[in-house]
C-alpha cells in the first residue's frame, strides 16, 4: 500500500519537475559589459518588423533608430534641425537642364555596417546608399515608397551619391526624406542580401551607434554598443527594448527600479502626478502626432455641407484637448499641424480666415434642421481599441449624441481599424499621425495619390502638387496655408490637438541632448546616452 | 501500456485536423489582415498589395490550406507572417514560461487545496468547514486578472517582495522563481478553489463508506484513516481534475501572462489573434492541441497506477 | 454527478412533485448560506430593473475638463476618465452582466442540451458525429474560445452573448449526455419507447424532464462563469462597445489609474466579484438540495 503511494506521488512529482526542468534549456544569454545597460519600456507587446522601410510602430522604430543611420539626421533631440549623417553635409539643390533637379550626397567614409550572423562587418560605401534608396523606393520592399516616386539614385563614385528629382522640390520637402526616419534609413546591402527579407526583419543590420543582438518574442530586444561607430564608442553598453503592454506593470516596473526608461501615459494628470512625487523624471516632449477628424464628403449624410458644418460646430477642441490636458496636448487649427511642421495655420491666422470654428449646439441643430435631418440620423463608426483613438471616438460619440447623431462605435483591433476605415467604413475618420512635412500630410490625406488614406474623398491634386514644386520657402508656407483654409472652408476635415510623447525616466538617465522633439517617437538614445552612477 | 498509448495518440489525430480546420478557417473569415498589423499607419495601398504577395496571401485559401497541411505533414509549422520568424521558435522561447506557470500553479492548488478540502470534511459542519466553503466559492467568484493587480499592486509595488514584471529568464533560477510567485498564485487560485471543494466532497463521499467506518470501528487512529483508506480512492478523481486544469490552466493563462506582463502561450495567441498572425496562430494550436492530447494520455496512465480495477478498461 | 435528482423521479404523479419540491425547498432554506446568495441574487436584479431610479447620474454623460476627479457628496465614487459618474456606470453595469449572464448560458444550455440529448438517445453515428464536435470545442479553453469567435463576429452586446453560449455549450452537451445514457435504459423511458411513444414526445416528457434539476444548478453556477468571461473579455478589450457600462470595461479603464485613483477599477472589481460570488451561493445551494451526500 505505502509503496504504491508512494510511486503515485513520485510519479506526480516527476512530471511536475520535469515540466520546469525544461525551461533552462531554452534559456536566452543577455550582453556583458562594463558599461551600464539602458532598460526602456515600449507599450507594446512585441516587434512587428526591424526592417527600417517597414517599421511603422514606435516600438519597432525605437530599435530601427539606434542601428541606422540616414544619410542626414534631425539633430538628436530637435527635429526642426536637419543636419549630416552619413553625408558629410547638407546638400543643396542643382536645377538640371532637363527640367529634373538633382542633389549630390558627399559620404563620411568611417561609416562601418555591423557584422551580421551571416557577413562579417564592413565600410558602408555608395553601393550600400543606392541599394538602400533603391528598397526604400520599392513598394515590394518598402512601405513608404510613394515618397519616392520618380527618384532616381546614382552611384557617382565609391563616396558619392547623386538623387535626381523628377520635379524640382524645396528643401523643406526633400530633405526630410533623407533623414533618419522612414525610408531615409540606409541598410548594408551586403547583409541584406545575405540574410533575405525574413532574415533581414529580424536581424537588422546598418551602422549606427548600437548593434542588434537579441530578440525574445513579447519580452524583448537586445542592443549592444557598437564600439566602431564613427562618432565614437557609446557611453552605453546597451540598450534592453522591453515589451509591456500593460500600463500599470511599466509604472510599476519602473518605481521598483526594474526599469530605466518607460512610455509614460499620455496624460498631463499623471506627467504631474510624478513628477511631484520627485522619484522619477517624467519628460514631454514632441514630436506631437496630430490628432484630425476627416469628413466623408462623398458619404450618404455627410456630402451636404450643412451636416459637415453642423458636425464640426458640435465639436468641442478643448473636450478633446481635455482628455490629454496640456501641455501634454496642445490644439491645432489646421489638419497639418500648428507648430509642428511649417505649413499650418496659427489660432490668429485661423481666425483671420473665418475657419476657426468652436462648438456652438445651437447653430449646429439649426443646420441640422436645414439640411433636413431634424431627427438626426445614425452612424457607424469604426475605432481601434487602442486607447488613443477609442478616447477620441467616445468624446465625439458623446458631442454627436447633442446633435441627434447617433452614432454606434464598433471597436475593433488596431489593425482591423487600419484596413476598414482605408475600405471607406468611416463617415468620420479620427486619424492620429506624425508626418515630416506639410507636404506629406496634404498629399497622403488630401489628393488621390494617396488612395485609400483620402479618408474625406476630398482631393486638391493641382494644389498639393504646385505648393510642392514651389522652391520659394515663403511662398509655399503660403500655399500650404491656403490648402489648409480650403479644406476647412469645405468642412472637410478638422483639425483637433497634437499629443506630445511622454517619457518617464530614473533621474540618473542622461539622455546626452535636450528633448525638444524627436520625431521616432522614443526619446533618442546614441552614443552620448549614458547612466550615471 | 505502449499500445494503448499509441492509440490514444491516433485517436487525437481526427480532433486534431479538426481543430486545425477551424482556427484556418475562422482566421480567413474574420475581418483584418496581418498586412495591415505589419503596415499600420503605413498602410498604403501599394505597400498592403506587395506585402500580401510576401506573405503568400495573394493564392486561393484551398492552395493555402494545402500548403499549411502539407507544410505541418513534414513538421514545418512555417513563419510567423507578422514577424517573419519560425513560429516553431516563438513558440519554443515563450513554452517553458507557460509550463512553469502552469505547473507552479497546479502544486500550490494541491498543496493548499487537498489539506484544506480534507480539513473541511473532517470537520464538517464546525465554523472551519464553514470558513473552507465560503472563502474557496469567493475564490471561485474572482476574476484572476483582477487578483492578479491587487497582488502586484500590494505586494511589488507597494512592499516591494516581489518583482513587478516577471520576464526574469530561465538562466537565474531563483530570481526566475521569485518573479513566479504572484503570477502563481494569481493562476492557482481558481484551481485552489476547485481542489478545495472537490476534495472535500470526495472525502464526504469516502468518509461515509462502509469499510472506512469498518476501519474506524477496528480502532484505528482518525489520521491514518484519513490517509491510507479515504484519501486513495479520493485521489482518482482529483488527479483526473488535474489533468482538466492543465487544459484550462494553459487557456486560462492568458490573463496572468497580460498583467504580468509574462511572456507565454497564452499571451502569444492572443498577440496572434489581434495581428491576425495567421500561421502562428496556426502554430500555436497545434502545439496547444498536442500538449491537450499528451495530458490527457497522462491522466489515464496515472488513473490506471492510482486505481488498478481501471487497467481492465 | 451520477446522483439522481428526485425531484423529477415521478413525472406522472403530481401530487408527490409537489411534496418533493416542498421538500426540497425546504432544504434550500436551512441552507444558510444558499439563502443568502439568493437573497443577493434577487437584490442584483433589482438593482438591474431599476437602474434609472438609483443612478445619481445619467451613465453616459460626459464631462471630460472634470475627469479622474475623486469621491465627492455629488459623486460617491469619482468621476472616470470622461468626466462620467462611476457609480452610476456600476449600477447600470449590472444590466449588462445579467444580460451576459443569463442569456448565454440560455442560449449554450439549450443547444448543448439538445446536442447531449439526442447524442445520448440515438446513439451510433448521431452520436459519434455530436461528441467528436463536443470534444473538438472542449479542446478550446473558454476564453481563447471567447477570443476566436469575437474576432470572427466583431463587437457588440449580442455577439458576446453568443461567443460566451458558444463556450456553454460543450459543457452541458457533455452533462445531457451523460445523464440521457443513464436514463436511456430506465423502466419508464423504456416502457413509453414500448407504448409506441414518438421520439420527440420521449425525449420532451421523459429525458428533458429528468435532467433539467442537475442542468438547473450547473446552469446557475455557469451563470456565474459566464459572468466573469464577459469580464475577462472585456478586460482583454473584446466587449459591448463604448458607451455602454460593463464592468469588466471598467476595471480595464481604471487600472490606468490604478496608483492615483484605485476606486475606478476597485469598485467595479467589488461589484463583478460579489455578482458571481451570489450565483456561485445559490447554485452550491441547489447542488446541495439535488446531490445531499455533496453538501452535508
Amino acid at each position: 500500500m505505502t509503496h504504491r503511494r508512494t510511486r503515485t506521488i513520485s510519479f506526480l512529482s516527476v512530471i511536475l519537475l520535469a515540466l520546469t526542468a525544461i525551461g533552462p534549456l531554452f534559456g536566452s544569454v543577455s550582453a556583458q559589459d562594463d558599461r551600464p545597460v539602458l532598460v526602456h519600456a515600449t507599450n507594446s507587446g512585441d516587434k512587428a518588423t526591424f526592417d527600417p522601410h517597414l517599421a511603422s510602430g514606435t516600438q519597432d522604430r525605437t530599435v530601427v533608430d539606434m542601428v541606422f543611420n540616414g544619410l542626414l539626421r534631425f539633430k538628436p533631440g530637435d527635429a526642426s534641425v536637419i543636419e549630416a549623417d552619413l553625408a558629410t553635409e547638407v546638400p543643396e539643390p542643382v536645377a538640371e537642364a532637363d527640367g529634373t533637379q538633382s542633389w549630390t550626397f558627399a559620404l563620411r567614409t568611417d561609416a562601418t555596417c555591423h557584422a551580421s550572423s551571416a557577413t562579417e562587418a564592413y565600410p558602408l560605401t555608395a553601393d550600400d546608399v543606392v541599394f538602400s534608396l533603391q528598397k526604400s523606393a520599392n513598394s515590394d520592399t518598402s512601405g513608404v515608397a510613394g515618397d519616392y516616386a520618380g527618384f532616381e539614385f546614382v552611384k557617382v563614385d565609391d563616396a558619392t551619391v547623386k538623387v535626381v528629382v523628377p520635379t524640382p522640390l524645396g528643401p523643406a520637402v526633400f530633405l526630410p526624406k533623407f533623414a533618419n526616419y522612414g525610408g531615409g534609413y540606409i541598410i548594408c546591402q551586403q547583409a541584406y542580401e545575405a540574410l533575405g527579407a525574413d532574415g533581414f526583419a529580424n536581424e537588422p543590420i546598418g551602422t549606427g551607434p548600437f548593434k542588434f543582438s537579441s530578440y525574445t518574442p513579447q519580452t524583448s530586444t537586445t542592443l549592444v554598443a557598437n564600439d566602431d561607430y564613427f562618432r565614437g564608442a557609446p557611453k552605453l553598453g546597451g540598450v534592453e527594448v522591453r515589451y509591456i503592454a500593460d500600463n500599470t506593470a511599466r509604472d510599476l516596473g519602473l518605481e521598483s527600479g526594474e526599469l530605466d526608461v518607460i512610455n509614460g501615459l499620455p496624460e498631463a494628470q499623471y506627467v504631474e502626478r510624478i513628477n511631484q512625487a520627485g522619484n522619477q523624471i517624467a519628460d514631454v516632449f514632441g514630436v506631437g502626432e496630430a490628432v484630425w477628424l476627416n469628413l466623408d464628403i462623398t458619404n450618404e449624410y455627410l456630402q451636404d455641407p450643412l451636416v459637415r458644418e453642423a458636425i464640426i460646430l458640435a465639436v468641442s477642441r478643448e473636450n478633446h484637448l481635455a482628455l490629454a490636458g496640456e501641455p501634454v496636448a496642445q490644439g491645432i487649427f489646421s489638419i497639418v499641424p500648428t507648430g509642428i511642421v511649417p505649413g499650418a495655420l496659427t489660432q490668429e491666422e485661423a481666425q483671420a480666415a473665418e475657419v476657426d470654428f468652436s462648438q456652438d449646439i445651437e447653430r449646429a441643430n439649426e443646420l441640422m434642421a436645414e439640411a433636413g435631418y431634424a431627427d438626426g440620423f445614425s452612424l457607424t463608426l469604426v475605432t481601434s481599441e487602442q486607447a488613443a483613438y477609442q478616447t477620441q471616438y467616445t468624446v465625439l460619440q458623446e458631442e454627436l449624441a447633442q446633435i441627434g447623431i447617433d452614432v454606434e462605435l464598433e471597436v475593433v483591433q488596431h489593425a482591423v481599424m487600419h484596413e476598414q476605415i482605408r475600405a471607406g467604413s468611416n463617415a468620420i475618420t479620427i486619424y492620429i499621425a506624425y508626418r515630416p512635412s506639410a507636404d506629406t500630410y496634404l498629399t497622403q490625406f488630401f489628393t488621390s495619390t494617396g488612395g485609400s488614406t483620402n479618408f474625406s474623398q476630398f482631393q486638391l491634386d493641382d494644389q498639393v502638387a504646385a505648393a510642392r514644386a514651389e522652391t520659394d520657402a515663403e511662398a509655399q508656407i503660403e500655399a500650404w496655408q491656403q490648402l489648409n483654409i480650403e479644406i476647412l472652408q469645405n468642412f472637410a476635415g478638422f483639425g483637433l490637438l497634437y499629443t506630445n510623447q511622454v517619457y518617464v525616466r530614473q533621474p540618473n538617465v542622461d539622455y546626452g541632448h535636450e528633448l525638444i522633439s524627436v520625431p521616432q517617437l522614443y526619446p533618442g538614445y546614441n552614443e552620448t546616452t549614458t547612466i550615471t552612477e | 501500456m505502449l499500445r494503448f498509448i499509441f492509440k490514444r495518440l491516433l485517436l487525437g489525430i481526427p480532433t486534431l485536423f479538426a481543430v486545425l480546420t477551424i482556427i484556418f478557417l475562422l482566421m480567413r473569415v474574420a475581418p483584418g489582415d496581418p498586412a495591415y498589423a505589419v503596415l499600420g499607419d503605413y498602410a498604403t495601398d501599394d505597400a498592403v498589395a506587395a506585402l500580401r504577395t510576401q506573405m503568400g496571401l495573394d493564392k486561393p485559401v484551398w492552395q493555402q490550406y494545402l500548403d499549411y497541411l502539407g507544410g505541418i505533414l513534414q513538421g514545418d509549422l512555417g513563419d510567423s507572417l507578422v514577424t517573419r520568424q519560425p513560429a516553431w521558435i516563438q513558440i519554443r522561447t515563450v513554452l517553458p514560461y507557460t509550463l512553469e506557470l502552469t505547473a507552479a500553479a497546479i502544486v500550490i492548488a494541491l498543496a493548499i487545496g487537498i489539506p484544506a478540502g480534507m480539513l473541511s470534511a473532517v470537520r464538517r459542519n464546525t465554523f472551519v468547514d464553514y470558513f473552507v466553503r465560503v472563502i474557496s466559492l469567493a475564490g471561485l467568484s474572482a476574476p484572476a486578472f483582477y487578483i492578479g493587480l491587487l497582488l502586484m499592486y500590494f505586494l511589488s509595488a507597494k512592499a516591494g517582495w516581489f518583482p513587478a514584471i516577471s520576464t526574469a529568464g530561465f538562466d537565474d533560477p531563483l530570481e526566475n522563481l521569485h518573479a513566479l510567485v504572484l503570477p502563481a498564485i494569481t493562476l492557482g487560485l481558481v484551481e485552489t478553489a476547485y481542489v478545495t471543494r472537490m476534495t472535500r466532497s470526495v472525502m464526504l463521499n469516502v468518509l461515509s463508506d462502509d469499510y472506512v467506518r469498518t476501519a474506524r470501528a477496528k480502532g484505528l487512529p482518525s489520521r491514518m484513516v484519513m490517509v491510507r483508506h479515504a484519501l486513495r480512492p479520493g485521489l482518482v478523481p482529483i488527479v483526473a481534475l488535474t489533468g482538466v486544469f492543465v487544459i484550462g490552466l494553459i487557456g486560462g493563462s492568458v490573463l496572468t501572462e497580460e498583467v504580468f506582463a509574462r511572456p507565454g502561450l497564452g499571451k502569444l495567441m492572443v498577440g496572434a489573434t489581434t495581428r491576425r498572425d495567421y500561421t502562428l496562430l496556426q502554430a500555436i494550436m497545434v502545439v496547444y492541441a498536442l500538449i491537450i492530447v499528451l495530458v490527457n494520455i497522462l491522466v489515464d496512465i496515472i488513473y490506471t497506477l492510482v486505481d488498478p480495477r481501471m487497467r481492465k478498461r | 454527478m451520477t446522483a439522481t435528482p428526485s425531484v423529477t423521479m415521478a413525472p406522472t404523479a403530481p401530487i408527490a412533485v409537489i411534496s418533493e419540491r416542498r421538500r426540497a425547498w425546504r432544504a434550500f432554506a436551512r441552507n444558510r448560506s444558499a439563502v443568502v446568495g439568493l437573497m443577493l441574487v434577487i437584490l442584483i436584479i433589482l438593482v438591474a430593473v431599476f437602474a434609472p431610479v438609483l443612478a445619481p447620474h445619467n451613465p453616459l454623460t460626459q464631462s471630460v475638463p472634470n475627469r479622474l476627479e475623486g469621491p465627492s457628496r455629488d459623486y460617491l465614487l469619482g468621476r472616470d476618465a470622461y468626466g462620467r459618474d462611476v457609480l452610476s456606470r456600476i449600477i447600470y453595469g449590472t444590466r449588462i452582466a445579467l444580460q451576459v449572464g443569463i442569456f448565454s448560458v440560455l442560449l449554450g444550455g439549450f443547444a448543448g442540451t439538445a446536442i447531449g440529448v439526442v447524442a445520448g438517445y440515438f446513439g451510433g453515428k448521431t452520436e459519434a458525429v455530436l461528441m467528436r464536435l463536443v470534444d473538438v470545442l472542449l479542446a478550446f479553453p473558454d476564453l481563447i474560445m471567447g477570443l476566436l469567435v469575437m474576432a470572427v463576429l466583431g463587437p457588440g452586446l449580442g455577439k458576446l452573448i453568443l461567443a460566451i453560449a458558444f463556450t456553454m455549450i460543450p459543457r452541458f452537451a457533455r452533462i445531457a449526455y451523460g445523464q440521457t445514457l443513464v436514463l436511456k435504459e430506465r423502466e419508464f423511458v423504456e416502457a413509453s419507447h414500448a407504448l409506441g411513444q414518438r421520439t420527440g414526445v420521449i425525449l420532451y416528457r421523459h429525458i428533458a424532464p429528468n435532467i433539467a434539476g442537475e442542468l438547473v444548478v450547473l446552469a446557475s453556477l455557469w451563470t456565474a462563469s459566464a459572468i466573469r468571461l464577459e469580464a475577462s473579455l472585456s478586460f482583454i478589450g473584446l466587449g459591448v462597445p463604448p458607451p455602454t457600462p460593463t464592468w469588466g470595461q471598467m476595471i480595464r479603464e481604471g487600472t490606468v489609474y490604478l496608483s492615483s485613483l484605485p476606486l475606478l477599477s476597485l469598485a467595479p472589481g467589488v461589484a463583478l466579484l460579489l455578482t458571481v460570488f451570489a450565483f456561485n451561493l445559490v447554485g452550491d445551494g441547489l447542488r446541495d438540495v439535488l446531490d445531499p451526500r455533496s453538501g452535508k
